[in-house]
């Protein structure tokens, strides 16, 4: 039993059909082969796996794919323009806001999030921001810094 | 007045230094030596971690005071 | 006054535009076509014999494509020790007898994930349990169940050092403190669980993708474990997900999914659950510690005794080494004149503990520095000047065991002492407290047994100047593929953008033991700073026909100029170099070879690293609750050749190693760890994260290349001990257990009052 869904990731459409009980993170990483959004856990409590919905921060292993029904979703992919990376990607690769690099695209999405939402947060809200998000090498404390550089417009935003 | 470890010979200047030596080498020989003598290698071990290791010790210390003794 | 042109330098990781773009491929993102999915079958009990398994039902599930079982091995056992036979223990699927809750019994490739795991269910082991003992001070006991044929006592492991006449000194002591301790587990939580591809080929070669910090090792544990030939399997290291030391053993995802694969000829993943992660992979080894310390009036120490009792769970794996790293860091980092260790590793039926970022030195720092702060307190002798008074200083001999040449740890300690008094007075329920430690740059005891050089590189020239890189060491997150690739740069007298580096493929790459031990800046980067010295001296020879030098050592390259060291205006482009260079030597492209082995630096390590790290806290007396304010370290690991890398290592480390002090620990009831989710397993998130400050301390090894060394482990090791040293200055209460929870704080608080 399949059903159909109808969705836009990183700006392109797509339309699939899937079983009911298929996870949103499965549809983007085993259906539509984007496999920057990571699993490192099946508990919704690492966050290495957070995309955008329509906007929002959510976990995509603890969304069906058919709650995407209609929504945009971005994942990491969607972030950088071609060869030209975002800010809040420079910003982490020039703080070193990464290392094993597994939890960097939950973290950058939810670091998305948050700077849509309140674009100049200051350091205990970029904390809560990315509290979901379990980084196991860097200590967070470099991924504060590149997300404060960004709010603080040291990246200006590439040419649209 | 010394004593001397009858499994690897180090010397040692009191019975309760050799016994804590022999306890802590703890290989077969030492094990055996310890055990030929009437004691639970793992009950003095364990001693050692469970208080500070005085009363399993000087039981063994009297026995190799009696036995180990060399002029020195 | 640095004149580098890349060591030392902000620099992009070379794999950062990947990572932060979610283009990089990992292990766990691997497809193969025709790829199968396995899973594994885990033992429910802590003990017990295997009377049968019946498989013949799961193999009838439509979408079954294989089922194996110890029986379809060898039967050989594995160990990492390969020196020692009788350490290698572990045969990963059990034929006759499981020995922890989680050790493999079968495992199933299927056409997907949830076949296998259906397969699973399907298959009948009947067990007859048997007594099982968790706790390693009943496990030594007579009457004790034995765990491994064999094994009296259970003792798997005993390490003794010994060094001075410990009993005399302790006489001549005016002050002698005996204290007991306990460290707890810890589960390295890499976010990238253990997984492997393997993929047998009807050729009979044998290829395995997979998360782990050495590709040769992995490569010589599975030729040993099924039959092949080392040079018929061939292993690829992707991006890793992060390791800490649960990574460098052949483990159970990558020895299952060969078995698999060789019986189907298919490719095979595996990847291991969270859940069988934390259960089922290895862990920080806990343990029982007694010491005794000796000291003068004035603080100078005569006399140290420790022993130790650890936790070994059911195989070796590295935990050997592991309890040699604890007896010789319980003496860091000071002079002993004396000093004893007696070491037990004990089997138990948990799960095997082994390697962890650290490698056993977290614990005996804990131990050690906690009753040093304790001493320094009864004599009335400041923390900081205490550890002056006897710390290591530069050329320092660990009797029968280590030199220590470089060692900047009394500057470390003036740079903390400084610290200290910045803060000046501190609010109520705020303290303060220190922890020096020290640590190794990888490790010289050769207990794998290979014949290889522990570290090599090839430099390949190209005629365009570009620069290949070749070499085993495996970049796990550390950022060991930018430190190498601007040790090469800087070597060759090139940009960092001019090199690409090709890593931890046992196909193409010369045989590097891997990331462990914080080995690989000073080890392979010795190798490949030789790789690339050989790659220039030739292109130098023919620079000197051109430029009329009188001897080859006149001239150099940097930013890819060459010229003449005493007349830099007297040169050429790098470019036109390699052009002709590659020409003159029949068209074949410069090849450079580089090699490292450690040699002559006594049996542990050839260079060591210090520091001194002030934990700051503040305590809520009602609750026993307390937060973790500021972590200053002074740190020192001779040259920084990548000052973004060892900001993130000294951060992270804080987050793992006050995680082990603040609130990570493994519970268990009847050999079950009571917590194998994420969600259970609390630890050090952004909300709880201090704020970390870093003085770097400039020190030169001569050892390492262009003076560098381990910047890696050694920072897991003091943030517990200083920890548990600020909770007694801020309340007074002592915690001589880990984790420090706010229970024990609390209880002690109560205690206190009464």
């Amino acid at each position: 039993m399949k059903h159909e869904l109808k969705f836009t990731v990183n700006g392109h459409p797509y339309e699939l059909h899937i079983r009911p009980k298929t996870l949103l993170v499965q549809v983007l990483r085993d259906h539509l082969g984007l496999t920057g959004t990571k699993r490192g856990c099946s508990c919704s409590s690492c966050a290495a796996c957070t995309v955008l919905l329509n906007g929002m921060a959510v976990k995509s292993c603890s969304v069906l794919a058919l709650q995407a029904e209609g929504a945009e979703v971005l994942t990491v992919e969607g972030l950088a323009r071609g060869p030209e990376l975002n800010p809040l990607q420079q910003a982490f690769l020039d703080h070193g806001a990464f290392q094993c690099g597994f939890c960097t695209p939950g973290m950058l999405m939810a670091a998305t999030a948050l700077l849509r939402e309140t674009p100049k947060p200051n350091k205990d809200q970029i904390r809560e921001g990315i509290d979901a998000n379990i980084c196991r090498c860097t200590g967070y404390n470099s991924i504060i810094r590149a997300v404060t550089a960004v709010a603080n417009g040291e990246y200006q935003e590439a040419a649209k | 007045m010394v004593y001397q470890c009858p499994v690897c010979k180090k010397i040692s200047s009191a019975g309760l230094d050799l016994a804590r030596h022999m306890i802590g080498r703890g290989d077969k020989e030492h094990r055996d030596w310890i055990s030929s003598r009437g004691f639970k290698y793992s009950e003095l071990l364990a001693l050692q971690f469970k208080s500070f290791g005085g009363e399993g010790y000087k039981a063994l210390a009297e026995v190799l005071e009696k036995e180990t003794r060399v002029e020195g | 006054m640095s004149t580098y042109s890349v060591i030392g330098k902000r620099v992009r990781r070379v794999d950062g535009p990947d990572k932060v773009s979610g283009r990089a491929k990992y292990t766990f993102d691997l497809v193969l076509p025709e790829m199968l999915y396995g899973k594994i079958l885990r033992s429910p009990h802590p003990h017990a014999r295997i009377l049968s398994i019946d498989t013949s039902k799961a193999e009838k599930l439509i979408g079954v494509k294989a089922v194996v079982t110890g029986k379809d091995t060898l039967g050989r056992k594995n160990g990492i020790w390969r020196r020692f036979p009788e350490l290698c223990d572990e045969e990963i699927l059990c034929r006759t007898k499981v020995r922890y809750i989680g050790d493999p019994v079968a495992a199933v490739a299927a056409v997907d994930e949830d076949t296998a795991e259906e397969a699973l269910d399907l298959i009948d082991v009947e067990y007859e349990p048997l007594p099982a003992v968790f706790d390693p001070l009943e496990a030594i006991k007579e009457d004790a169940p034995q765990i491994h044929e064999g094994v009296e006592l259970n003792i798997n492991v005993t390490r003794h050092i010994e060094w001075g006449d410990v009993d005399e000194a302790f006489k001549k002591c005016d002050y002698v403190r005996e204290d007991q301790f306990k460290c707890s587990s810890q589960a390295h939580m890499a976010m990238e669980t253990h997984c492997a591809v393997a993929s047998f080929g009807l050729d009979g070669k044998l290829t395995v993708w997979t998360s782990t910090q050495s590709s040769y090792y992995v490569q010589r544990l599975l030729a040993d474990m099924v039959g092949l030939r080392e040079g018929d399997i061939r292993v690829i290291k992707p991006a890793t997900g992060g390791g800490f030391g649960g990574k460098f053993e052949l483990d159970s995802p990558q020895f299952c999914a060969s078995v698999l694969s060789m019986k189907v000829c298919k490719p095979v993943k595996i990847v291991l659950q969270r859940e069988e992660e934390f259960t089922a992979s290895k862990r920080r080894t806990p343990m029982y510690c007694y010491s005794r310390l000796g000291a003068k009036k004035d603080g100078t120490l005569l006399a140290k005794e420790i022993r130790v009792i650890t936790e070994g769970g059911a195989y070796t794996g590295m935990g050997a080494t592991c309890l040699y790293l604890t007896g010789f860091f319980s003496s860091f980092p000071y002079r002993y004149p004396s000093y004893r260790y007696d070491g037990y590793r004990v089997y138990t039926n948990t799960a095997p503990t082994s390697a962890m970022r650290g490698f056993g030195a977290p614990q005996s720092t804990f131990v050690s520095e906690g009753q040093l702060d304790m001493l320094a307190a009864d004599l009335g002798i400041d923390p900081v000047q205490i550890r002056r008074l006897n710390g290591m200083v530069p050329n320092h001999e660990v009797p029968g065991q280590a030199t220590v040449q470089s060692c900047g740890l009394p500057e470390c300690l003036d740079s903390i002492d400084q610290h200290l008094r910045q803060r000046g007075k501190l609010p109520p329920d705020h303290g303060i407290g220190i922890a020096a430690y020290g640590f190794m740059s990888g490790g010289i005891f050769n207990w794998f047994d290979t014949p290889y050089a522990f570290s090599a590189a090839i430099v390949r020239v190209n005629i365009d100047g570009k620069v290949d890189l070749f070499t085993g060491a495996c970049d796990i997150g550390q950022g060991s593929d930018t430190t190498l690739s601007m040790i090469c740069a800087e070597e060759l007298g090139v940009a960092l953008e001019d090199i690409r580096i090709h890593a931890a493929d046992t196909g193409i790459c010369p045989v590097d033991l891997g990331a462990w031990g914080s080995r690989q800046t000073l080890m392979t980067g010795n190798a490949v700073k030789m790789a690339a010295a050989d790659a220039k001296r030739q292109l130098l020879e023919f620079a000197a026909a051109k430029l009329g030098a009188n001897i080859v050592y006149d001239l150099d390259i940097k930013d890819r100029h060459v010229h003449l060291v005493d007349r830099p205006e007297k040169g050429f482009s790098y470019y036109d170099i390699v052009k002709q260079a590659i020409r003159g030597k029949d068209g074949e492209a410069i090849i450079g070879r580089g090699h490292y082995t450690p040699h002559r630096k006594g049996m542990v390590s050839p260079a060591y690293s210090f520091g001194v790290q002030a934990v700051e806290v503040a305590v809520d007396r009602e609750t026993g609750r307390y937060k973790l304010l500021n972590v200053t370290t002074a740190h020192e690991s001779g040259t920084v050749i990548n000052p973004v890398g060892i900001e993130g290592q000294l951060e992270g480390a804080i987050m793992m190693a006050g995680g082990y002090g603040f609130c990570e620990d493994q519970p268990m009831d009847d050999g079950r760890i009571l917590n194998p989710s994420i969600a259970e397993y609390k630890l050090i998130r952004s909300l709880d994260m201090p704020e970390t400050k870093i003085l770097e301390i400039d020190t030169y090894e001569p050892e390492g290349p262009f003076g560098a060394k381990e910047a890696g482990e050694g920072l897991t090791n003091p943030t517990a001990a200083a920890l548990g040293n600020a909770i007694h200055k801020a309340v007074g209460v002592r915690i001589n257990s880990l984790p420090i929870t706010p229970e024990k704080v609390f209880r002690a608080l109560q205690d206190q009052k009464q």
